[in-house]
């Protein structure tokens, strides 16, 4: 693997030339890819509402959003705009501070995981040697964030989808860090970007969906029922309780939420990329490709090219199972609460375990390909 | 053991089928992706009506004689006819027609039955007001001819479903002689009626 472009060491340098102090560069690199990435999820939220109609309209044979912009592109933005502008009612006898920390702790959780989300070798906020297992913490505060919402609206039909979203996070939190424990085991490591890494040099052939099919299905599963999609989506049942721990919420407030499910559901997208598609990593090895065509690797342009290609290929990989993520709400019913905890704890986690004990099993048998 | 075994092969068994039907429907919807849009952009597209479009009444003032056939065979006895008898020319004389069309049903029996033809259906269907007693067109309104939609410059007309080219609505891809899923009712006989060669001794 060739190292790359660093931008942070480029940045620095060019700083100190100018005669700053390296302390003060890096003080004023640090807050460019948190702005970066918060504007990079904000965008791949729009996009992914955007997609969200326009699939929705293409499954029901509607167009769907189509004056507002080219092909309805500002349809999301119009969203925003008018969540913005509404009022923003606290409800009688409602505690007026959980009401106001509830979407506030959904939703920062949620960002705070891109930090640990790469697109390149350096092309990450941070590569936090937690890695994955940060992201599998910070989730599980989402449910504490709904609960509260869902506990001060003062509603019934708010408190029973809190409850509900706290239910379905905690069971189905851990045959997802099941899954992603076999992932870590095989990778020896929890960083995200050592993951990737693993998976490179062999092209597609050296993804990890091949090693973990099962650890891919429970992954995806468990996610979508963290991001509470259908047929996962119980919390906010329109036909049984209105909205959930939604119902009491307008304006900014509900536009919280609203963000949050996306950036959480592109979040999920990303790092089923990241842990079984290889990340940022192309189909065919570039080193390879750079070699038949004689390039040298540390050509600017050739890395120029590959660090663009990987933030390409990560968006795609990631995209196409949003576009999954949606065709499956038009495609599966919603499950009942009691079916939801079966396939939870009945089934996800028995096969979750069943899976890591076999990927140790091969770990310590084939370690060459395991990872040993 | 074994019976422990066998509910777990069952178990895999049932998930695989589970598996098997949500692909199945990811399938179907996904076909649907590249289907036509049944959507009409009502404003900037509008269906060609078709041939036997019931729309607002079209009347011609000069063809009438009065009859009151379109009166006796309207449900509601809705057409006002206003006549004279005209003593000098021994006939009925029109001098006033007038159809409420925010009370019609558009069943077009009147124009069914008039024995002059001086009634005819249009394809104008967009009969939107303010004020409801606007729909009460008198024989000038109803005289009036509707734009079509094929001259209108500003509107895209679409086909309907019944008029476009074969095989552009088929419904999934399947063969001719699919069967659907299930046993079909004279399957479910079959299998129900009691076997002669059992219930004969």
């Amino acid at each position: 693997m060739n190292p790359g472009i660093d931008l942070q060491q480029r940045f620095i340098e060019s700083l100190t030339s100018f005669g700053l102090p390296s302390g003060a560069a890096k003080a004023i690199w640090m807050p460019v890819p948190m702005l970066l990435m918060i504007f990079g999820a904000t965008v791949g939220v729009l996009v992914s509402v955007w997609l969200e109609r326009k699939i929705s309209a293409a499954v029901q044979q509607r167009i769907g959003p189509e004056f507002i912009g080219p092909l309805g592109i500002l349809a999301p933005v119009a969203d925003g705009i008018k969540l913005v502008f509404k009022e923003d009612v606290v409800p009688a006898n409602a505690d007026p501070w959980l009401f106001t920390l509830g979407p506030a702790i959904v939703v920062i959780p949620v960002f705070l995981s891109y930090l640990i989300v790469p697109f390149g070798e350096d092309l990450l906020v941070s590569n936090v040697g937690l890695g994955v297992f940060l992201w599998v913490a910070l989730s599980s505060i989402v449910p504490i964030g709904l609960l509260m919402s869902g506990y001060s609206s003062n509603n019934k039909y708010a408190l029973l989808g809190g409850l509900r979203a706290a239910a379905q996070s905690i069971s189905y939190e851990i045959p997802l860090a099941l899954a992603v424990l076999a992932i870590v085991m095989m990778s020896n490591s929890l960083s995200t970007v050592d993951i990737v890494a693993k998976q490179s040099g062999y092209g597609i052939l050296g993804w990890n969906v091949w090693r973990q099919p099962v650890g891919l299905l429970l992954f995806w599963i468990s996610a979508l029922a963290e991001c509470e999609r259908i047929p996962f989506d119980l919390p906010e049942a329109e036909e049984e309780i209105v909205a959930g721990y939604q119902t009491e919420y307008s304006g900014m407030k509900f536009a919280l939420f609203y963000l949050g499910s996306y950036v959480n559901l592109v979040l999920s997208a990303l790092l089923v990329a990241v842990l079984y598609f290889g990340g940022w990593d192309f189909p065919i090895p570039l080193d390879v490709v750079a070699n038949l065509l004689h390039i040298d690797p540390s050509n600017v342009i050739f890395q120029v090219v590959t660090a663009s290609l990987g933030i390409t290929m990560t968006l795609l990989k990631a995209y196409f199972f949003v576009f999954l993520a949606i065709l499956l709400r038009w495609t599966v019913p919603r499950v009942r609460i009691d079916q939801l905890l079966d396939l939870g704890w009945k089934f996800l986690l028995p096969v979750g375990l069943a899976n890591l004990l076999i990927t140790a099993g091969l770990k310590l048998t084939f370690p060459f390909a395991f990872g040993g | 053991m074994l019976k422990f075994l066998n509910k777990v092969g069952d178990y895999a068994k049932e998930s695989v089928q589970a598996a098997k039907y949500i692909g199945q429907g990811l399938s179907v919807t996904f076909d649907h992706m590249r289907r036509r849009p049944i959507t009409v952009q009502y404003p900037y597209e509008k269906l060609i009506p078709s041939e036997r479009f019931r729309g607002r009444i079209h009347f011609e003032f000069d063809k009438c004689i009065s009859c009151e056939v379109c009166v006796r065979v309207c449900p509601i006895n809705l057409p006002v006819v206003d006549w004279e008898f005209n003593k000098e020319l021994k006939k009925k004389q029109l001098k006033h027609y007038s159809i409420d069309f925010g009370v019609c049903i558009f069943c077009a029996n009147c124009v069914e039955y008039c024995p002059t033809n001086c009634l005819s259906v249009t394809e104008e269907y967009e009969l939107a007001t303010f004020d409801r007693h606007e729909l009460n067109f008198d024989s000038v309104a109803m005289g009036r001819l509707p734009y079509k939609v094929t001259d209108d410059p500003m509107v895209t007309p679409i086909r309907e479903f019944a008029y476009l080219p074969a095989g552009v609505m088929d419904g999934h891809d399947l063969p001719k002689n699919q069967k659907r899923a299930g046993q079909r009712p004279e399957e479910i006989a079959q299998a129900s009626e009691p076997k002669k060669e059992e219930s004969a001794p």
